[in-house]
């Protein structure tokens, strides 16, 4: 075969690991979700299906797939079809920019890195697409005729759009360290020592991050899309079956991207600490581990915090996070820009 | 009048993240410590003699029930659960039952069978699971149930001992 015929073979099995990966992760975080709540309370969690409850996420799959999919009366039924996987498709898609380990060895052609693309502009690709997945979830609220939804959706939408900006501040200022919107560059940034991740050279960047992140993703303490005991069930009151089952796998894949991109950009991505050329099966590994203590946090903050009341949570994003966001930006940049080491 | 005032908090308090850190130490110590759950099919309910489970009939050593099928549990029963058909023996007790049934849908383990019963014969055992796929299967005939002394002896016991206290002499021990 050609070499370009190469290529293509092995972007397709690169891409299908890499997605098998994350819708089982995706899958494993909703059994994971589910025992770590019941640990924590005392109680065993789902034990019954397969060995320690395993297999529950299939059977969760399948009883979703048999259950009758209901259209609410005056609901507008092409959006509200549309909508489910508005939500999830574009947490899937991000994923395809987070590199997840070096170039493994015996792959043909010129891949340097383990990522489905090497993309110049992964940082960019990443926000905008991840950013497009608000539309599923205000196409959805507003389709289905009902106010729990609808309100749950707006919520939903001010409090994505507000996050973002504390997001996108607080990673600027790791761009502005690596200059660089790659991410393999702020990868490559980390190697070595465990103090050259970015993590301690901005950890007030690491903490807004970290945040922003929960507010992105809808979760507890900032799960206002959904927000049981105000809005029934929020922005998928009115879904049923798969369609809600496409709204939680967009959620659960959205922890996942988050979380790998917390890694990346403070953790030191696959970096091995102190072994700048470990071998790559022990970089993904570092990789998947340090990404798996996020996922955990995602789990462990929803089950200890209580939620934010709205304007809470409002007045937080606006009035604190904003503004420390900024002037750890400026910091940063007057720092760079007079060539200041930080670290 | 109570005047509440709230606490004023501390700098370190005010910032939350501390606050937060601490809730988060305190979940995650839970995580491993020991689970309350019963896993019930497993895990059978503790049971002892106080236990008022479903009546059954004692099998005495000699390999026959004590019923003389008299008909006092029948009429003990407030939930008509048991029917009784008498018949004759050729043993010294002249009577026994021919059909002894309980209807498990209907009985409500109340023991005023085992309080009428005046030869020791029926008693509460400490068997309480009850499930079947038909309401047929659910109504027990002798056969089903027939237990030995040795399983009710516990129960047997128990009944005189909580019955001395007001009436010393047993007649039929």
């Amino acid at each position: 075969m050609s070499p370009m015929h190469w290529d293509w073979l092995v972007w397709f099995l690169k891409a299908n690991v890499i997605y098998g990966g994350l819708l089982g992760t995706a899958a494993g975080m909703t059994l994971a979700e589910r025992k770590v709540s019941a640990w924590m309370q005392y109680r065993h969690g789902p034990n019954r299906v397969g060995p320690w409850g395993l297999l529950q996420p299939i059977a969760d799959g399948v009883k979703f797939i048999f259950k009758e999919s209901l259209t609410p009366d005056g609901a507008n039924k092409w959006l509200f079809r549309c909508a489910p996987a508005l939500a999830a498709i574009p947490s899937m898609l991000t994923i395809a920019v987070i590199p997840m380990g070096p170039a493994i060895p015996f792959i043909p052609g010129d891949y340097k890195y383990f990522s489905i693309t090497d993309l110049d502009i992964g940082l960019m690709y990443l926000l905008s697409i991840g950013g497009l997945s608000i539309y599923g979830i205000i196409l959805g609220s507003w389709a289905s005729n009902s106010k729990f939804s609808l309100l749950g959706g707006l919520r939903a939408s001010a409090q994505m759009i507000s996050y973002e900006l504390t997001l996108i501040l607080s990673i600027l200022a790791v761009v502005t360290l690596t200059g660089s919107l790659d991410l393999r560059d702020a990868v490559a940034a980390q190697s070595g020592a465990i103090w050259e991740w970015h993590v301690f050279s901005q950890p007030l960047a690491f903490i807004l991050f970290s945040i922003a992140a929960f507010a992105e993703t809808n979760r507890h303490p900032f799960d206002f899309a959904e927000c049981e005991p105000e809005l029934v069930s929020g922005f998928h009151t009115e879904y049923s079956s798969m369609r809600f089952a496409m709204f939680a796998l967009g959620e659960y894949c959205a922890m996942v991207v988050i979380a790998s991109l917390w890694t990346t950009l403070f953790l030191g991505g696959y970096n091995v600490p102190f072994w700048e050329d470990a071998p790559w099966f022990l970089c993904i590994g570092a990789f998947l581990a340090k990404t798996s203590i996020f996922l955990f946090l995602f789990l462990w903050v929803r089950w200890t915090l209580p939620r934010f009341r709205f304007d809470q949570l409002m007045a937080l994003g606006w009035k604190v996070f904003l503004p420390l966001a900024l002037a750890n930006l400026f910091l940063t940049g007057a720092a760079v820009s007079y060539g200041v080491k930080l670290w | 009048m109570v005047i509440v005032r709230r606490k004023d908090l501390s700098l370190l308090e005010k910032l939350y993240l501390p606050e937060i850190a601490r809730g988060l130490s305190i979940t995650f110590r839970k995580l491993f410590e020991k689970k309350i759950t019963r896993q019930y099919p497993e895990e059978p309910l503790p049971t002892n003699e106080v236990t008022r489970g479903q009546p059954r009939l004692v099998v005495k050593d000699d390999g026959h029930i004590a019923c003389v099928s008299c008909g006092m549990c029948e009429i003990a029963c407030p939930a008509y659960a048991i029917t009784i058909d008498g018949g004759e023996t050729d043993r010294a007790i002249e009577r026994e039952p021919v059909r002894f049934d309980i209807d498990m849908l209907r009985c409500i383990l109340c023991g005023f069978c085992e309080e009428a019963c005046p030869k020791d014969a029926i008693y509460m055992s400490n068997e309480l699971e009850l499930a079947d796929y038909s309401r047929a299967a659910l109504v027990y005939d002798m056969e089903k149930l027939k237990r030995p002394k040795a399983a009710l002896q516990k129960r047997i016991d128990y009944v005189y001992r909580l019955n001395n206290r007001w009436r010393k002499s047993s007649s039929t021990r």
